[in-house]
């Protein structure tokens, strides 16, 4: 029995919820299995596992997006069916805050907080009585907002205090955090943790959901660890160590999962000088070599992606200079970056990675279409195939899968889809942009295999991470960034408490 | 050359035979009521004045399928058509004012494209705008009155056929616009951008594609087309005035549509959209015989898109709970946009 | 108990706040072009142009103002103009009819015909799934071609109009012209369901983020109706005014005006993207279309020429509001998603434009 836990009839007594096998599958995969937990009041509850651990499926199925296979759910002992996020909300008194707020942009504060529950006098809404009460709901919560504000006007951060409050307005008993700290700055993240903190002592109960271990020894009571769709284990935060919860929840020695590590670097393919871009990243300086693969760290916010995206040319550079093998280089547009040698394999894989009505050989072949285009502007389709056929050997997706359309495949298939694209483009340079977010844990090996091969082939890769052991274990070199600015580099197989405080705080001088 | 044939008649799916089905039984319903509707004379009627409407919608089709939309389309005939009778009164050589018209076509659709790619407005209300705008300056160059007396080779090419057959010239012309058309939207890497762009804008952006050429392409494409429709009407009707072919727009839009091409973009063919083409002007011209007047015939067009449209979307619905789930992980995204078949 | 500061926008107070609504900026633009117009052009600040101006702009005002509605709540409906003319013949011999059929009755049968079509609309986007541009689409032929088929042929005249809806338009109540009390009521009543009843927030909250709406409970079936409802409804009051404006209703009544309304609604800065806008914008769009249009006339510019200005009024109109609308939103201090949206109306797809996607939602 893990140290700490109460005794059985105990912890039954004081829970809000409780969860007893609950299975869940999508056709034949299992995303949860078996898994009992519960939550009581009063105390913060941290969902540990990797992406596809099964975490996700477990808040829809709290909330009442989706209906467990198998297994019941008890509000305050009784069995209860949790047809919809309204019945969830209102019976059992479940919320849930996502990393991106859901709100509407164009109403206001007080009106986002009781969207669809406006308070009303004689069918009429009272508009005085709607921006007192947010007023109140924000005071609680000790927050200072201009109620009347447009949410659009609105940063994230403030956003997702907006859907907090929504939150404890519907009188929420038992609140889900499902990664709220990706989007925020450290200073935001202390608010939100003291409001978290506050909230569990008036009685609410809370699941709080992220991939930061840091944050879950900071925050949390208890921690249930999920992995493969099971629950593996529970710990009292105090008495849990960090390197035993990621072994549980990875389920194997860390070091398993990675290739070696590529240490080889040859020439400098890409000197980035002082780059800038107003509000969103500041006087960026690194190298990159061939051959090496250069870590990216910092918690989500820091500005990488809007790095990524500013070298491969979609959104304007403020100041700085980019030189590629030597040559100055302005990045235009996606298009002449991709013809410079540049290659961006984006955080948001479905929107920003492919087209999703296409099957996978157009999708693979996207970069390179003008090389499969012949006289008169023929395309040709045969050609296509071959080197579709090529592609997905070298990535190993199943032949099967060929022609699927890419919005009917899995998120590891996908991935890799995307990752052909850029092998077929041959590119100097490879910024990849979270390459393992939401992939399942048997396809991340093979995504990280192809990644650490294509360095060997002498490609120089900008590895952007949240995951800190994947980033650590990956990178030749490494940067961290923070608030827009690289704050730390590390050039050899680095501390990673040192790389966490980078990234979250403490100021680390720039070392060897 | 077969193996083209066969590729593209690989990728015709359901919809497209639906089409068909949906053709025959108008036309074996259309027969035995009115008995005119096969006759020779009939299938030219219905050849000379479908080729407006063909026009129109083909002209628009590459628009809709790269995920924008354009409703200026028949403004951009009648401006084309006025300035073309304009300058041929003026003078100018018939057949170099059509080539002149064109140009004034492509520049227009250039316009278009210009604010809604370039400025990134929404689509609907920029051709919302140029629609009147160009209407304004087509009664700016002809005032109320209409052009008339066009010479015999444009008459001959809008209403005569081509020698030998009983096929009109103007009905080849559209053949050929046709087969181009299907050629550069089906087998050129500019016909893959325009799905790319319908079908993911920003994926295709960040994977190179050169989206916004494409956009623009396709705004000046419709335009050309537009105007090439205007140089056909000249020729068949031998009138130019400003409110030519206003009720075109229209049934060239529910043309598009009934042809497979969704709204929201990125899918679609350009034969489903000649096989709708065909489709209404037949049913058209059989209510036309069967006594019913032109407007009221807009009804049936109309119940058409809707029983098309939920047909297609109750197929859909039974299939997607009958059938075997894919990989269950991934995020089934737009299938619920997919023409039936298209899957 | 807490006390921490979020980092927040130290927002401006009401006054700049109102200041800074589309419906401000609109008005002081209006107000400028009346009195440069009414200056500079003698013929345009006589009382019977002004009367005129207001007169003309009151039909499409009853119209926009429900088009306004739809189109806040993301959608479009572009079969007003055949709703109108509908009504227009079917109530107008009605109450030609039916002898003690007074206004009362009249307005009614306008209003129940209207939202009877438009709730023919709500049933096949609702219902068939149909994108509300195709859907109007087609419901903009079918009730036109029932245009043809109700009046078979011929045509409504003016004497078989009843006394009272034939001088309507020429009646005067307190001075002021019927029509424009009738289209000052309808913007003051829709104003007032859409500012001030849960109905009116909700269909704000669909416009500006269905997604979250329907997560939220709200019912956009429901919703859509209640739009499409309300739309139709005013354009079959809108029919009725056409009768009385018009005396001779044929089946070609109507035709075109959804282009009209549509128009006076984007100029009003009704956004196509849904979730902002108002139906007092809409009035005033109307009005400044109607007022560009009396000034143009006065101009001796020649009619062919108006058109050509108000599609350009059109154009420009969009862009600066986009404009506005790219200035004033802060973009989020870190990351930011533009996605694709089907929903949106105006396109045929691949949007551009940012409405955050919740992404967590992605199952793992």
């Amino acid at each position: 029995m893990s140290g700490g836990a109460l005794t059985e009839a105990g912890e039954r007594r004081d829970a809000i919820v409780e969860l007893r096998g609950i299975s869940r599958n999508f056709g034949g995969v299992h995303a949860l299995r078996g898994v009992s937990l519960n939550l009581r009041r009063g105390e913060i509850l941290g969902l540990l596992g990797e992406n596809g651990a099964g975490k996700s499926t477990l808040v829809k199925i709290l909330t009442g997006v989706l209906q467990p296979n198998e297994g019941t759910i008890l509000i305050d002992g009784e069995a209860c069916v949790l047809h919809s996020p309204q019945v969830a909300r209102e019976v059992a008194g479940i919320t849930a805050t996502f990393q991106e707020p859901m709100v509407f942009p164009d109403l206001d504060v007080a009106e986002n907080i009781f969207a669809g529950r406006c308070p009303t006098r004689h069918g009429v809404v009272d508009w005085p009585l709607l921006y007192r009460r947010a007023q109140e709901v924000l005071g609680v919560m000790g927050v200072k907002l201009d109620t009347r504000t447009p949410v659009n006007e609105l940063g994230v951060a403030d956003r997702q205090l907006v859907e907090i409050a929504k939150a404890l307005s519907i009188g929420a008993r038992v609140l889900i955090l499902d990664e709220p700290t990706a989007v925020l700055s450290s200073r935001e993240i202390d608010i939100l943790f003291a409001l978290v903190k506050s909230l569990r002592d008036s009685g609410v109960a809370l699941i709080f959901i992220s991939h930061k271990l840091d944050e879950i020894k900071d925050l949390t009571d208890r921690v249930v660890i999920l992995r493969d769709g099971q629950r593996v284990a529970e710990r009292v935060t105090a008495d849990a160590e960090v390197g035993e919860l990621i072994n549980l929840m990875i389920g194997r020695e860390a070091s398993d999962q990675f290739p070696p590590r590529a240490t080889s670097a040859g020439r400098e393919v890409m000197r980035v000088e002082g780059l800038t871009r107003r509000g969103y990243f500041h006087d960026v300086s690194f190298t990159l070599h061939q051959g090496e693969i250069l870590g990216v760290a910092g918690l989500v916010g820091a500005g990488r992606t809007e790095l990524a995206q500013a070298l491969f040319g979609v959104d304007p550079i403020d100041a700085g200079e980019v030189w590629l093998d030597s040559t100055r280089f302005i990045p235009r547009s996606p298009r002449h970056a991709i013809r410079c040698g540049l290659a961006y394999l984006p955080e948001n894989r479905i929107l920003d990675g492919l087209v999703p009505t296409m099957r996978v050989p157009l999708n693979a072949t996207m970069a390179v279409w003008s090389q499969l285009t012949g006289v008169l502007g023929y395309f040709r389709t045969r050609q296509m195939q071959r080197r579709t056929a090529e592609l997905v050997k070298r990535v190993e997706l199943q032949a099967g899968r060929i022609d699927q359309l890419v919005g009917t495949l899995s998120g590891g298939n996908q991935q890799k889809v995307v990752l052909a694209k850029w092998l077929a483009a041959e590119p100097r340079v490879l910024i990849l942009d979270e390459p393992t977010h939401g992939i399942d844990i048997g396809t991340k090996p093979e995504i990280l295999r192809i990644v650490a091969e294509l360095a060997r082939t002498g490609v120089g890769v900008m590895f952007i991470s949240s995951e800190l052991e994947e980033v650590l274990a990956m990178s030749t070199r490494l940067l961290v960034m923070r608030e827009g600015r690289v704050v730390a580099q590390f050039d050899s197989p680095a501390d990673r408490d040192r790389v966490m405080q980078a990234a979250s705080g403490a100021a680390v001088p720039v070392s060897a | 050359m077969r193996p083209l044939v066969s590729r593209l008649s690989g990728r015709l799916s359901r919809w497209e035979f639906g089409l068909v089905g949906l053709l025959a039984v108008v036309v074996v319903v259309g027969q035995a009521n009115a008995g005119t509707l096969l006759t020779t004379y009939n299938l030219q009627t219905i050849a000379l004045n479908g080729s407006v409407l063909a026009c129109l919608a083909l002209a628009v089709a590459p628009v809709i399928i790269a995920g924008d939309i354009d409703i200026s389309i028949a403004s951009i005939l009648a401006l084309c058509g006025v300035f073309m009778a304009r300058i041929w009164v003026g003078g100018i050589n018939i057949w170099l004012s059509a080539v002149a018209a064109i140009a004034l076509g492509a520049m227009c659709g250039l316009i278009n494209g210009f604010f809604v790619v370039v400025l990134d407005l929404p689509a609907l209300a920029v051709t919302l705008g140029t629609m009147g705008a160009f209407t304004g300056v087509a009664f700016l160059i002809l005032g109320g009155t209409a052009v008339t007396g066009f010479p015999n080779g444009l008459v001959e090419l809008g209403s005569g056929s081509v020698p030998g057959t009983q096929v009109p010239i103007s009905s080849a012309v559209v053949l050929g616009v046709l087969v181009a058309l299907t050629y550069l939207v089906h087998f050129t890497s500019f016909g893959r951008s325009l799905f790319a762009v319908g079908g993911g804008r920003r994926a295709a952006l960040f994977s190179g594609v050169a989206v916004t050429r494409t956009r623009l392409l396709a705004f000046m494409l419709a335009g050309v087309l537009s105007a090439l429709a205007a140089v056909l009407y000249l020729g068949n009707y031998q009138t130019a005035e400003a409110t030519v072919a206003n009720d075109q727009l229209l049934p060239a839009i529910t043309a598009v549509i009934l042809g497979g091409v969704s709204a929201y973009g990125g899918t679609g063919t350009i034969p489903g959209v000649a096989i709708a083409i065909v489709l209404l002007a037949m049913l058209q011209n059989a209510l036309g015989l069967s006594g019913l007047s032109g407007q009221a015939q807009t009804i049936a067009v109309g119940a058409l898109l809707i029983i098309a449209i939920g047909g297609g979307t109750l197929i859909r619905g039974v299939r997607a709970r009958g059938g075997p789930r894919a990989e269950g992980r991934g995020r089934l995204f737009i299938r619920s946009l997919l023409p039936p078949g298209k899957r | 108990m807490i006390t921490a500061e979020a980092t927040t926008v130290t927002s401006p107070r009401r006054w700049s706040r109102m200041v800074r609504q589309n419906e401000f900026g609109l008005l002081m633009l209006l107000v400028f072009v009346t009195i440069v117009a009414a200056l500079t052009l003698p013929g345009f600040r006589t009382s019977s142009n002004i009367s005129e101006i207001f007169t003309d702009s009151s039909l499409v005002i009853v119209v926009a103002v429900g088009e306004a509605v739809v189109i806040m709540a993301r959608q479009i409906d572009l079969s007003v103009g055949a709703i109108l003319g509908l009504s227009a013949y079917l109530v107008g011999s009605a109450v030609g009819h039916i002898g003690f059929a007074g206004p009362v009755v009249g307005v009614l049968l306008a209003l129940l015909l209207g939202a009877a079509l438009g709730l023919f609309n709500g049933l096949l986007i609702v219902g068939v799934r149909m994108p509300a541009i195709i859907a109007t689409l087609a419901t903009l032929s079918i009730f036109s071609g029932l245009q043809d088929v109700v009046t078979h042929g011929s045509q409504l005249y003016a004497y078989q109009l009843p006394a009272w809806l034939a001088h309507m338009e020429n009646s005067n109540l307190l001075g002021i012209g019927v029509f424009i009390w009738i289209a000052a009521a309808c913007v003051l009543v829709v104003s007032a369901l859409v500012r001030f009843t849960r109905w009116g927030r909700d269909v704000y909250a669909l416009g500006s983020n269905p997604e979250a709406a329907q997560y939220l409970g709200i019912s956009a079936t429901r919703r859509t109706y209640q739009a499409f409802a309300v739309c139709g409804a005013l354009a079959g009051l809108g029919g009725l005014m056409y009768a009385s404006r018009y005396g001779n209703v044929d089946a070609t009544a109507g035709s075109g005006f959804e282009l009209t309304v549509i128009a006076a609604a984007v100029i009003g800065g009704v956004s196509l993207f849904g979730g902002s806008g108002s139906p007092l914008g809409a009035a005033l769009g109307a009005i400044l279309l109607f007022e560009l249009e009396s000034a143009l006339a006065l101009l001796k510019i020649s009619i062919f020429a108006q058109q050509t200005l108000e599609g350009a009024a059109i154009v420009i109109a969009v862009a600066v509001y986009s404009l506005l609308s790219k200035r004033l939103r802060r973009p989020a201090a870190s990351r930011h998603r533009m996605g694709l949206r089907p929903a949106a109306p105006t396109e045929g797809g691949g949007g551009s434009h940012s409405h955050a996607e919740s992404t967590s939602l992605v199952s793992e």
